[in-house]
C-alpha cells in the first residue's frame, strides 16, 4: 500500500474510532447493548480470521480457547478473589499456552482434518468443565457472580469497543507487513511457501499464538461483562457458527472485514427481533448468509472495496504493486 | 573440489515400484546439467528428494560436502537450493510482484515486520526475467505459462541460490517462449548460476547444458557431454524403445 493509500486507510480507520465513540450519544441504552455484542462478536470473529481466514487452516475450537480464558479468569476471580488485572492477564497467558500445548500439533494435519481436531479440543473442554471438578469449575451451571470490569452499559460499551478498536489496528498493522504477505500465500499454496525458504511451521505459529491471544482478551473481558460463565454459553455449537459466519460474512483474511461482519450480523439479528421473535431469525441469516457467499464470495468487505474502486477513491489490487 | 551437490547411492520406493535406485551424481560449481529420461524415469522424483519433498529409503545428499538429509525443505533453500514445479506453482490471489516479494523473504518474524517490502528489488528481478511495470501489477491468472515459468524463475531468483533445479521448463510452451527462457538461462549461466535442468525438449536443452545424465526406470544409463549421452545407444534404446 503506497502513502496515500495507507493515509486513506488511517483516516477511514479514525472516522470509524470517532464515530463509535460518539454512538453512546445518539443512541438508547438497549441499542448500545447489541453493540457491545457486536464489539465482542468482531474480536472473536478477527481472532479466528487472523489464523483460519489468513492461513486457510480453519479452526472449529476457537470456543475452546475463549472458554479456557474464560474459565480461568472465572475460577480465578470466583473462588480466589484474585484482582481482575492480574486473573485477566492470566486467562490470556492460559489461552495461549493451552492453545499451544493442543492446537499446535494439530497444525501437523491439514484441511478438513485440521478442523475436526479443533472441533474435537472444544468438545473435550464442553465434557470436562461438566464432570472434572465440578466444584471448581461450576459443573453444568456454570460459574456466575463474577465481578465486573466496569458497571453500565456505557462504560462497558467504551471498554469493549476501545480493546476490539485497539486489536483490530494491530492486528491490521501486522497483515500490512509481510508476515500477512506470507500467511496468505499459506493458505494459496504451503508447499510453495516452503520451497522458497519460509518456515511455514513458524509463521502458523506466529498466527496461532497471535489469534490465540486475541481469543483470551475478548473471552476473559466477555464473561467479566456477562458476570457468569457456563458450559452451554460458550461451548454451543451456534456460538461457533455465529464466530465463522461473522468472518466469512465480512471478508475472510482481512481483519476488517470480519469487524464488518460482526457488526452486520449482529444489527441484522437484533434488528429482525422484533418481527421475528424465535430462533427462525437464524433462518434469514442463513438465508443472507448464503446468498453473500453464492454471489460475493469476498464478503461485504469485497462488495465495499469494489464499490470503493469503481468510484475511484482507491486503487485496484493489481494497480498497487 | 567439492562438489555443490552431490547424490550418494539415492534409492526411493513406492511400495514396490522402485522409482529411483541406486542413483548417484554430482554437479560442480558454475556447472549446468542435463538430466533426461523418458516419462517415468525419476527425473522429478530426484528433484523432489533433493528439495526434501519425498524422502529417500536410502543415500545421502551432499551439499558442499555437508551431508543435508536431515534438513528440513525450507532449511535446504536458505543454504541455496531452489527448485522450480513442471506445473508453475505461482501464488494466485497475489500479483507477480508480490509473488517475488515472498521469494525474497527472509525467514525472520522480527525481519518480516519491521522491515518494509524492497520494492526497487522486486521491479529489478522482474525486469531481470523479462517483466515490466505492467506486468508485476498482473495477476498470475493473467499470464500465459510462458510468463508463468519466468514468474517462477524469478520467484527463484529472488531466493539468491546457489543451485536451480528447473523442472520441465520448457513444456507447454510456444516457440518464442522456449527462446526467452532459453535465453534468460543461458545469461543466467554466464553469470556463473549452477542449474540442473530436466526437459524432454532435447534441441532447446543442448545449448544450456555443459553435462548430461541420462536415466531409464529409475536408473542411471549414460552420463557425459550432450552429444556423447544423445548418441548412447541405451539412451536412444530408452526412447525409442528399439
Amino acid at each position: 500500500m503506497d502513502r496515500t493509500g495507507l493515509g486513506k486507510a488511517l483516516a477511514c480507520w479514525a472516522v470509524f474510532g470517532i464515530v463509535m465513540c460518539l454512538l453512546p450519544f445518539v443512541v438508547t441504552t438497549g441499542t448500545l447493548r447489541v453493540f457491545i455484542f457486536a464489539n465482542f462478536l468482531a474480536m472473536f470473529a478477527m481472532s479466528w480470521d487472523i489464523i483460519s481466514g489468513r492461513t486457510g487452516y480453519i479452526s472449529f475450537g476457537h470456543p475452546f480457547l475463549i472458554g479456557v480464558a474464560g474459565y480461568t479468569t472465572a475460577m480465578l476471580t470466583y473462588h480466589l478473589d484474585v484482582p481482575l488485572f492480574l486473573s485477566i492477564p492470566a486467562a490470556v497467558l492460559a489461552a495461549m499456552v493451552a492453545g499451544t500445548l493442543f492446537f499446535v500439533p494439530a497444525l501437523r494435519t491439514r484441511g478438513t482434518y485440521f478442523a475436526l481436531v479443533t472441533l474435537a479440543f472444544m468438545e473435550l473442554l464442553y465434557g470436562l468443565t461438566q464432570v472434572v471438578q465440578p466444584k471448581i469449575t461450576g459443573g453444568t451451571r456454570g460459574l456466575s457472580g463474577l465481578p465486573s470490569v466496569v458497571s453500565g452499559a456505557v462504560p462497558n460499551y467504551y471498554l469493549s469497543f476501545l480493546v476490539m478498536f485497539a486489536i483490530g489496528i494491530v492486528l491490521w498493522l501486522i497483515v500490512r507487513t509481510r508476515i500477512g504477505t506470507a500467511l496468505s500465500a499459506i493458505r494459496m499454496d504451503e508447499d510453495a511457501v516452503k520451497s522458497t525458504g519460509l518456515n511455514t511451521t513458524k509463521l502458523k505459529l506466529f498466527a496461532f499464538m497471535v489469534s490465540a491471544a486475541v481469543a483470551g482478551i475478548a473471552g476473559a473481558l466477555y464473561v467479566h461483562y456477562l458476570g457468569s460463565i457456563a458450559p452451554r454459553g460458550i461451548f454451543e455449537i451456534n456460538f461457533l457458527f455465529t464466530i465463522l459466519v461473522a468472518a466469512l460474512l465480512g471478508g475472510p483474511g482481512t481483519i476488517i472485514g470480519p469487524i464488518i461482519g460482526a457488526f452486520f450480523l449482529t444489527c441484522l439479528l437484533e434488528f429482525l427481533r422484533p418481527y421475528i421473535p424465535g430462533t427462525e431469525r437464524y433462518l434469514i441469516y442463513g438465508l443472507v448468509a448464503l446468498v453473500l457467499y453464492y454471489y460475493a464470495p469476498k464478503g461485504l468487505y469485497g462488495i465495499i472495496t469494489w464499490v470503493l474502486e469503481r468510484v475511484g477513491v482507491i486503487k485496484p489490487e493489481g494497480a498497487k504493486a | 573440489m567439492t562438489a555443490l551437490l552431490e547424490l550418494r547411492n539415492m534409492t526411493k520406493k513406492f511400495g514396490g515400484l522402485t522409482a529411483v535406485n541406486e542413483m548417484s551424481f554430482e554437479v560442480n560449481e558454475g556447472e549446468t546439467l542435463g538430466l533426461i529420461g523418458p516419462n517415468g524415469a525419476g527425473k522429478t522424483t530426484i528433484f523432489n528428494l533433493i528439495m526434501n519433498e519425498l524422502k529417500q529409503n536410502s543415500g545421502e545428499i551432499l551439499l558442499q560436502g555437508k551431508e543435508i538429509s536431515r534438513l528440513a525443505t525450507h532449511e535446504r533453500v536458505k543454504r541455496g537450493i531452489v527448485r522450480t514445479y513442471q506445473v508453475p506453482r505461482p501464488f494466485a490471489e497475489m500479483t507477480v510482484a508480490s509473488n517475488i516479494r515472498v521469494g525474497m523473504m527472509p525467514d525472520d518474524l522480527v525481519l518480516m515486520i519491521s522491515e518494509p517490502p524492497d520494492t526497487a528489488k522486486e521491479r529489478e528481478i522482474g525486469k531481470a526475467v523479462g517483466f515490466g511495470d505492467r506486468e508485476l501489477a498482473m495477476y498470475p491468472s493473467e499470464l500465459s505459462m510462458g510468463d508463468l515459468r519466468r514468474l517462477e524463475l524469478a520467484r527463484n531468483i529472488a531466493a539468491d541460490p546457489k543451485l536451480l533445479l528447473l523442472d520441465e521448463v520448457f513444456a507447454g510452451l510456444t516457440v518464442g517462449e522456449i527462446s526467452q527462457i532459453s535465453d534468460l538461462l543461458v545469461e543466467k549461466k554466464k553469470q556463473g548460476l549452477t542449474y540442473i535442468i530436466v526437459s524432454h525438449d532435447l534441441r532447446s536443452l543442448a545449448p544450456l547444458v555443459d553435462r548430461v545424465v541420462a536415466m531409464s526406470f529409475g536408473e542411471m544409463i549414460a552420463e557425459g557431454s550432450f552429444d556423447e549421452v544423445i548418441s548412447d545407444e541405451g539412451v536412444q534404446k530408452a526412447y525409442l524403445g528399439h
